[in-house]
């Protein structure tokens, strides 16, 4: 008999969200709802009326996690609706600090995840805090790859978290020659850091993909070799940086977006009827509790072609790379992967980048109210901002951000899984909740949409 | 060993000292010991760089730099008298010019706002660590730029253009032009002139530097240095060892510390009075006390 469980919040990610799960008698998902309970920011309203210029700031403010990529992606959709080509050295600059901002993130989320995984060869899950071994090696270098992304960052953006220094046209100013070679210096001491915490990430997640079991709340709960697959499709619009509708050729099709409600794609009202106190860290919801995810979901539901896609390191390394594997323990071994990459690709840009290069278009247009978009590959997959822009001023701005993509991905994915292991399928797709939330009210008749989001 | 002074400040020796470099000398406004100082810290590698009131836009105009060679520190040698905010580019020193180690110039109230932002390091992240060495100048007020346009042009009746040094000193306000003009304006008629921030600051001698120093208390050509923390101490002791400086001691030169003291005290307690005059001023709701 199918029984109801939830698990709210959920846990060692950014943001507020939760799990309703219909179980069947084995405990394994039939149907997952997956759902940001994030209050809705309402940025894409805020922005309306205000300065090209201001905007991007503002857009920016929506989470701390990966301002970087909602910034640039912010810049750029502005920049793609006025129609505005940016110099050389200011792209490049955009480059370094966008893979500086996904290094230090890829290794935050080591931090969140290791929990979930055992210590090779052992039956002790890491506990990031202890002073025993590896894990105080691996949090040492950990904080140091950390410690490098933002410092990078913190040079080519003017601050590693919310930069001052990106801006309509390009950057504020150019770096100076020794902070050039700070960065390098920085990059090749991070990329063998990187290179070592990627082996090391590798081998511990294998372990665990081997492992039949694990323990969650003092049951052994098996793993399925399917863990976390679906049929959703994969969306990603580069290896590294991301693409505009100036590009040459843009690698996103707006029209082959469209923005629906949770409310058709989300379980309606149910009742909880199945508890478990012993889940860490305070048991699962109390039995007889009414959940409605429906209506409580903040986030949107985006398709492109008609379907939710999944987006992140996987997407990105199976659309550009050939990356065949799937599931959860894919989308690990993908994050790690992106690593070196992060390094690399710094080091190229700062070969390239001239200090005493400009770094503002001459021109900058005030715009015609034409649509532009700019999609960024930020650490947890595509972040596409859409912005139109008449003299100046932002006339409508929409944020698709990465985990709205995710979230009805993700709840597919969490069919097969025992409902106990569900968070670690949710915790693979380095969710970063607050700025997923996202709100429609009216559709094409102008009401209905309005009428079931507003009975409260 | 520290002296506590109420009006001097906490410091371990205080001397009379001037530069050994005939470069720097030339164009010292007093024994050129900031300027040494800095230089001596950048060519030892106790700091990367160091922001210094440069040159601006218009003759005699500050506009803070980030100097990172000798050259850039000498050239924003001598004393201009108006506004420069240093501390404005704190953060970006260590960001697009990438320094690790900030050396920064200053005077009082920069001083005071270098150790604020150490402290509380809102909006400066990743600074605190990055401070390492501050040289503070002995400060009476200062002047915003058309202030001292005013005073130079209209008042002294000289060209900015031409002004080849300006000081204050012995009351007066000293302007010296390139083609040997030596005018003076009084300091009762200066101080409408002066920023009216200057007059709640209780601090004359840059108590919070890490080294300060100035003119008053020393004769000509020679500056008082108070050598006042640690790291101060340690930068001065190995100058000094290396040759850059001549030194007497403070007690045996003209006119000494007790001008400095007495002019420390005129500041302080007249600025003191200014807070208690604005604690009863404004309706229903007193001025800000800044040191409350």
């Amino acid at each position: 008999m199918t029984k109801v469980v939830e698990i709210s919040p959920t846990t060692r990610h950014e943001g507020h969200s939760k799990l309703t799960l219909k179980v069947d008698d084995q405990g394994i998902v039939e149907r997952g709802d997956w759902l940001s309970i994030t209050p809705v920011r309402g940025i894409e309203k805020l922005a309306i009326g205000k300065t090209m210029e201001q905007v991007p700031k503002i857009a920016s403010r929506v989470c701390g996690i990966c301002p970087i990529a909602h910034t640039l992606a912010s810049t750029e959709a502005m920049e793609a609706s006025i129609g505005c080509e940016i110099p050389e050295d200011a792209k490049l600059l955009r480059v370094i600090l966008h893979a500086a901002n996904r290094l230090h993130s890829i290794a935050l989320h080591n931090i969140l995840i290791l929990p979930d995984f055992y210590i090779p060869g052992t039956e002790t899950k890491f506990n990031m805090f202890t002073k025993e071994e590896p894990a105080r090696s691996v949090m040492a270098r950990i904080a140091r790859i950390r410690e490098i992304g933002q410092t990078i960052g913190a040079i080519t953006g003017g601050e590693a978290i919310h930069p001052s220094n990106p801006r309509i046209g390009g950057m504020y100013q150019n770096v100076s020659s020794r902070a050039k070679q700070k960065m390098a210096d920085l990059a090749k001491e991070g990329l063998v850091l990187a290179h070592e915490q990627m082996e090391f990430m590798l081998e511990v997640i294998r372990n665990m993909q081997n492992r039949g079991f694990v323990e969650v709340g003092g049951k052994q709960i098996p793993i399925p070799k399917t863990l976390g697959y679906h049929n959703q499709g994969v969306m990603a619009t580069s290896p590294m940086y991301g693409s505009s509708s100036l590009d040459e050729k843009p690698m996103w099709d707006i029209a082959r977006w469209k923005e629906t409600r949770p409310w058709d794609w989300y379980m309606g009202e149910v009742t909880i009827d199945l508890e478990d106190p012993s889940y860490p860290l305070g048991g699962t919801t109390k039995v007889g509790t009414k959940a409605n995810p429906r209506m409580e979901a903040c986030n949107g539901v985006p398709m492109y072609d008609g379907q939710p896609v999944e987006v992140g390191p996987r997407a990105r390394l199976s659309t550009f790379k050939n990356f065949d594997e799937k599931g959860t323990f894919a989308q690990h071994i993908a994050r790690q992967m992106e690593y070196p990459d992060c390094c690399y690709t710094i080091l190229k840009c700062l070969d390239d980048l001239n200090t005493s290069g400009k770094v503002v278009a001459d021109n900058i247009p005030l715009g015609d109210g034409s649509l532009g978009w700019a999609a960024n590959e930020a650490p947890r997959g595509t972040d596409v901002h859409l912005a139109k822009v008449k003299d100046g001023r932002v006339l409508w701005y929409e944020m698709l951000v990465p985990t709205t993509w995710n979230f009805p991905t993700c709840s597919r994915a969490l069919a097969g899984a025992p409902w106990e292991i569900a968070e670690m399928v949710v915790r693979a797709y380095d969710p970063c909740v607050s700025c997923a939330t996202h709100m429609i009210v009216l559709d094409e008749e102008n009401k209905i949409v309005a009428q079931k989001l507003m009975q409260w | 060993m520290m002296i506590e002074d109420p009006y001097l400040g906490r410091y371990v020796t205080c001397v009379s000292a001037r530069s050994t470099d005939k470069e720097i000398l030339k164009k010292a406004q007093d024994g050129g010991i900031a300027t040494a100082l800095m230089v001596y810290a950048l060519e030892q590698g106790i700091i990367d760089g160091t922001i210094v009131a440069g040159e601006g836009d218009r003759p005699w105009q500050s506009k803070p730099a980030v100097a990172m060679s000798r050259e850039d520190i000498l050239k924003a040698q001598g004393t201009k008298y108006n506004i420069s905010p240093q501390i404005s580019w704190l953060k970006e020193a260590t960001r697009s010019y990438g320094l690790d180690k900030v050396g920064i110039t200053g005077v009082c109230c920069q001083m005071q706002a270098v150790r604020k932002a150490q402290l509380y390091p809102i909006n400066m992240r990743d600074i605190p660590g990055k401070v390492a060495f501050t040289v503070g100048l002995f400060c009476m007020e200062n002047f915003p730029y058309k202030s001292m346009q005013s005073i130079v042009e209209d008042h002294a009746a000289q060209s900015l253009s031409s002004v080849k040094k300006m000081e204050i000193t012995k009351g007066k306000f000293w302007v010296y032009t390139e083609r040997g003009n030596v005018a003076t304006v009084p300091l009762k008629d200066t101080h409408k002139y002066e920023q009216p921030g200057c007059h709640v600051c209780l601090d004359y001698v840059s108590n919070l530097g890490d080294i300060s120093t100035g003119s008053v208390g020393s004769p000509d050509g020679w500056s008082t240095v108070f050598i006042r923390t640690k790291v101060g101490n340690e930068i001065w002791s190995r100058a000094v060892a290396d040759g850059m400086f001549e030194t007497k001691p403070i007690e045996e030169v003209k006119p000494g510390l007790d001008l400095l003291r007495k002019l420390a005290k005129e500041k302080i307690d007249k600025n003191q009075k200014t807070i208690e005059e604005r604690k009863t001023f404004g309706v229903n709701k007193a001025l800000r006390n800044p040191y409350a």
